[in-house]
């Protein structure tokens, strides 16, 4: 066959995007008032079942941080009928995996099962998830000392998101198995749960099954009133000392925006441009540009209340100050002037992408359909995201921009060998360098710092 | 419902050789498009290690009409997500796109494939070879027990054999690599006639394969390039081998000459590890771990390869415990199993296990996509992918203790790695078996 050479100075260009949405949610509910959405895809032989709660960190109790995160560990350590090797043999033994997991907002139990072996596999999950046993075992949660220190110093004292979701070792310590049961009595029950069924099951086949299994889950929790959203803390400077750290962790950021704020979209887009991707404003300058670092890369973590705007990274030592001095620029020239109208087509075009690739598998479904429920978006929400996205303006991006990145609200926080990086930090001319413990609390004695110039 | 058996496909040859498997399914806009190159490390020569690795970065580095970095750029901008991965067997390359997108990504795809040697040049090759020198400090050279794969396999295989060097390359051969030798690779091993290109997902076939001819059709056939004839490693007797290590827990690796990739009896050595170790009540898991607590963790996994494998289990120690203590208890296990077997319910189990995994697979149209090219390109038979689970069905007690009497009765490599200074710690255990000698 002979054919023409294709003339390789042209990139092809995209076809029209064919209409991208989520694939139909079938919409139920068991006897005992517990939701069940169900998508259809029979791909593959496999079906994910999330039940996701609203029993995150931000429902533990004031005086007791970690509740809620070892509540939603201990769900897989045993009921009445199995203990936890017996449970995780019976899974096991189906090639179905069961894991249970609590984060700040809600809290996650997710099913994996061949849809052949769902009938056996749906009585185990709904058991672990119906019943607690009163084993208490506590199991390893490392976290980034920066990060945790980082949420600690931005979030007033008290409010959850400031705390370690995991609790402390003395908070955990204290709690009691009446702690723990206490806790799954008033937050684990149909009335605060959306089951998530996506892949190779019918409502026909799946409805009856999970209506043997939890339709008798006695409808006692409520969702719980969230605390009081957080009130705003002056910005610092902070270092914790890590004597020998090859580099410097740096986070730099602000509580910003909730889940359920109109501006979801436009700070979406606004991110993907500053630090969102490999070609975002702040990677091209610290890593391409002055080689700083490996990688950096901002975010907006969206929760139930106002969750962080933040900038990280790890960065060379010897140019932690002026790392640091960079981002802090990059947020204030977008804070100032917002974006081009080239990076929002650029950002735009990188999103809508984004969103076609991420509905393909059972797990990706669901994960995008959990969030309707715990941050109270409306069923259709899928449905309208491109057009949202498709019309977002440069004055929207601006205008988010400006009512929340501002810098000089932004707390720094850095892990990193001290004695190399203070001086550094102070040049930033942010006021003093605060000095904190490895667990983020402030160390009490004095620590003099040098402002130059 | 769906099985695993019915995954579509139709596939052709473009007149350069190029063999083209597409498989359509529309659930979701996305197309993961796929291409392997039948070359890794076993086409390498002692002395040349390290090249089909080098050439998966040199790949990114632009081609004739495509500048150094862009194809990952362009790729990322419009949502997609790029990788290549190189193995013994094959180097692969892959995007899942938007499926709007692929013409695009036919059009890199195929720039690199016929227009790479006119961008590559030797500050290309010394930038590259200086990031794959720096890589294999940081993943192997520098990571506790980063070396004991590369250090089993060369005890096993010998040195000679196409196995017996790691992917990665040496030191000294990806510092002797020329721009002739990077080149003289990519003509031999990168011609469409060594490569298959694979479309799963979201497209219409016919405007798919207008564009495949426009952008694969026009780069010239290459070489003919002869399978490896399947090559057994010829262990004749067990090796114990001893590597300090600045590590704080002593690790032992046994590993087994087994059979290669796609046969029966590789999948009986699948499911056989799986029985060994996969789960708290495993049968290597339950006594070192639980039971006796001698060590920290215990792995073993099948490495079926396209022409020869091998069986492998790891075992980490607990503090002060010592590695012969440690193959002891092991052996102990294994001689029970291979004089009583496995039980029925532990074979279904491993079987449960395993049909998941393929399940797993074929959710993600990159995951099709892949399991399509590797059939084609390590078994010549594009259609095993869907007779994979096959290999593991109908497996009785009898068989799989005979294919494990027969792996695990035979000579194997014990590598010890130990932290400095603490050699009593390796294993040095002599083992008695039916026939066989004692270790040397």
């Amino acid at each position: 066959m002979t054919t023409a050479r294709p003339d390789r100075s042209v990139r092809p260009g995209p076809l029209p995007l064919r209409a991208v949405t989520l694939p139909p949610v079938f919409r139920a509910r068991l006897s005992n008032g517990l939701p069940v959405w169900i998508v259809e895809q029979h791909r593959a032989p496999q079906v994910v079942i999330t039940a996701v709660m609203h029993c995150g960190a931000l429902m533990d109790p004031p005086e007791k941080p970690g509740t809620a995160t070892l509540t939603a560990d201990l769900l897989d350590a045993g009921t009445e009928a199995h203990d936890a090797l017996a449970l995780s043999e019976g899974v096991e033994f189906l090639g179905a995996s069961l894991t249970f997991r609590g984060g700040l907002d809600g809290a996650y139990g997710t099913l994996l099962t061949l849809s052949g072996h769902i009938g056996e596999a749906v009585p185990l999950f709904a058991e672990a998830l119906s019943q607690l046993t009163t084993l208490m075992q506590q199991k390893d949660r490392p976290a980034s000392v920066a990060t945790t220190a980082f949420m600690r110093k931005i979030y007033p004292a008290g409010h959850p998101y400031g705390k370690d979701p995991a609790g402390t070792e003395s908070s955990i310590a204290a709690l009691t198995r009446n702690d723990i049961i206490s806790f799954y009595g008033d937050h684990y029950g149909p009335g605060c749960t959306t089951l998530i069924v996506v892949g190779d099951v019918t409502p026909a086949s799946v409805i009856p099954l999970l209506e043997h299994s939890l339709g008798r889950w006695p409808a006692r929790a409520r969702i719980a009133v969230e605390p009081p959203r957080p009130a705003s803390v002056s910005p610092g400077i902070y270092l914790i000392d890590r004597p020998g750290a090859p580099q410097s962790e740096i986070r730099v950021g602000v509580p910003a925006l909730p889940r359920n704020t109109p501006d979801f979209i436009p700070a979406t887009v606004l991110n993907r441009v500053l630090g969102g991707q490999f070609s975002s404003r702040i990677n091209m300058n610290l890593r391409e540009r002055r080689g700083y670092t490996y990688g950096a890369h901002s975010s907006f973590v969206f929760l139930k209340q106002p969750g962080p705007f933040l900038v990280s990274g790890a960065f060379t030592v010897a140019a932690t100050g002026e790392a640091a001095g960079e981002i802090l620029a990059e947020v204030d020239a977008v804070y100032r002037e917002g974006i081009t109208a080239g990076e929002l087509e650029f950002s735009r075009r990188g999103l809508i992408g984004a969103f076609a690739v991420s509905f393909e598998t059972p797990f990706q479904i669901a994960a995008a359909l959990q969030a309707l429920p715990l941050y109270g978006l409306p069923d259709d929400y899928y449905d309208g995201f491109l057009k949202l996205l498709e019309s977002v303006s440069l004055e929207d991006v601006a205008g988010v921009a400006a009512r929340v990145l501002d810098p000089a609200g932004m707390s720094v926080v850095v892990a990193g060998e001290a004695s190399r990086v203070r001086d550094g930090l102070a040049a930033l001319g942010r006021g003093n360098v605060t000095m904190l413990g490895p667990d983020g609390g402030e160390i009490q004695q004095e620590v003099p710092t040098r402002v130059s110039g | 419902m769906p099985s695993l058996r019915d995954v579509p496909f139709t596939q052709y040859a473009l007149g350069n050789g190029l063999t083209v498997i597409l498989s359509e399914e529309h659930s979701s806009p996305v197309t993961a498009v796929m291409v392997m190159y039948h070359a890794g490390s076993k086409n390498e020569t002692p002395g040349r290690t390290g090249l089909a690795h080098l050439f998966e970065h040199l790949m990114f580095k632009g081609s004739l009409h495509v500048g150094d970095g862009e194809h990952f750029r362009l790729l990322q901008e419009i949502g997609a997500s790029v990788n290549a991965t190189t193995s013994e067997d094959r180097t692969n390359y892959f995007e899942t796109v938007p499926s709007n997108y692929l013409e695009l990504a036919l059009y890199l795809e195929s720039d690199r494939m016929g227009f790479l040697p006119g961008a590559l040049d030797q500050a290309k090759l010394d930038n590259q070879r200086d990031v794959v020198r720096n890589e294999r400090r940081q993943s192997y050279d520098n990571v506790p027990y980063g070396t004991a794969y590369e250090k089993s396999a060369r005890a096993v295989y010998g040195g000679t054999h196409p196995y017996g060097w790691p992917v990665i390359g040496s030191m000294e051969d990806l510092g002797a690599a020329t721009l002739e030798d990077a080149l003289g690779f990519f003509r031999r091993y990168y011609a469409p006639g060594n490569a298959c290109l694979v479309l799963a997902g979201d497209f219409a076939q016919d405007r798919a394969s207008a564009w495949i001819e426009t952008y694969f059709g026009t780069i010239p056939a290459g070489p003919r390039v002869p399978r490896l004839p399947a090559k057994q490693p010829e262990l004749a007797e067990d090796v114990h081998l001893v590597h300090e290590e600045p590590v704080q827990l002593p690790r032992l690796f046994l590993t087994w000459p087994a059979a290669a990739r796609g046969t029966r009896e590789e999948a009986l050595m699948d499911l056989f590890t799986t029985i060994l170790t996969s789960g708290k009540s495993s049968r290597l898991y339950r006594p070192l771990v639980f039971g006796d607590q001698i060590a920290q963790a215990v792995n073993a996994w099948s490495d079926g390869k396209e022409i020869a494998g091998t069986v492998t289990i790891d075992a980490t120690a607990k503090p002060g415990v010592g590695l012969g203590a440690i193959e002891a208890r092991i052996q102990k296990v294994l001689d029970e199993i291979l004089n009583n077997g496995v039980t029925d319910r532990e074979i279904a189990s491993a079987f449960n296990g395993k049909e998941a995994q393929l399940a797993a697979q074929r959710t993600t149209m990159l995951g099709v996509a892949g399991g399509l090219a590797t059939a084609f390109t390590l078994s010549a038979d594009t259609a095993a992918f869907n007779r994979e689970l096959d290999r593991f069905s109908g497996v009785t007690r009898e068989e799989i203790t005979e294919e494990a009497r027969r792996v695990f009765g035979g000579p194997r490599v014990a590598l010890s790695i130990v932290p400095a200074g603490q050699r009593a710690l390796a294993s040095t255990a002599r083992r008695s078996r039916d026939g066989g000698s004692a270790a040397p």
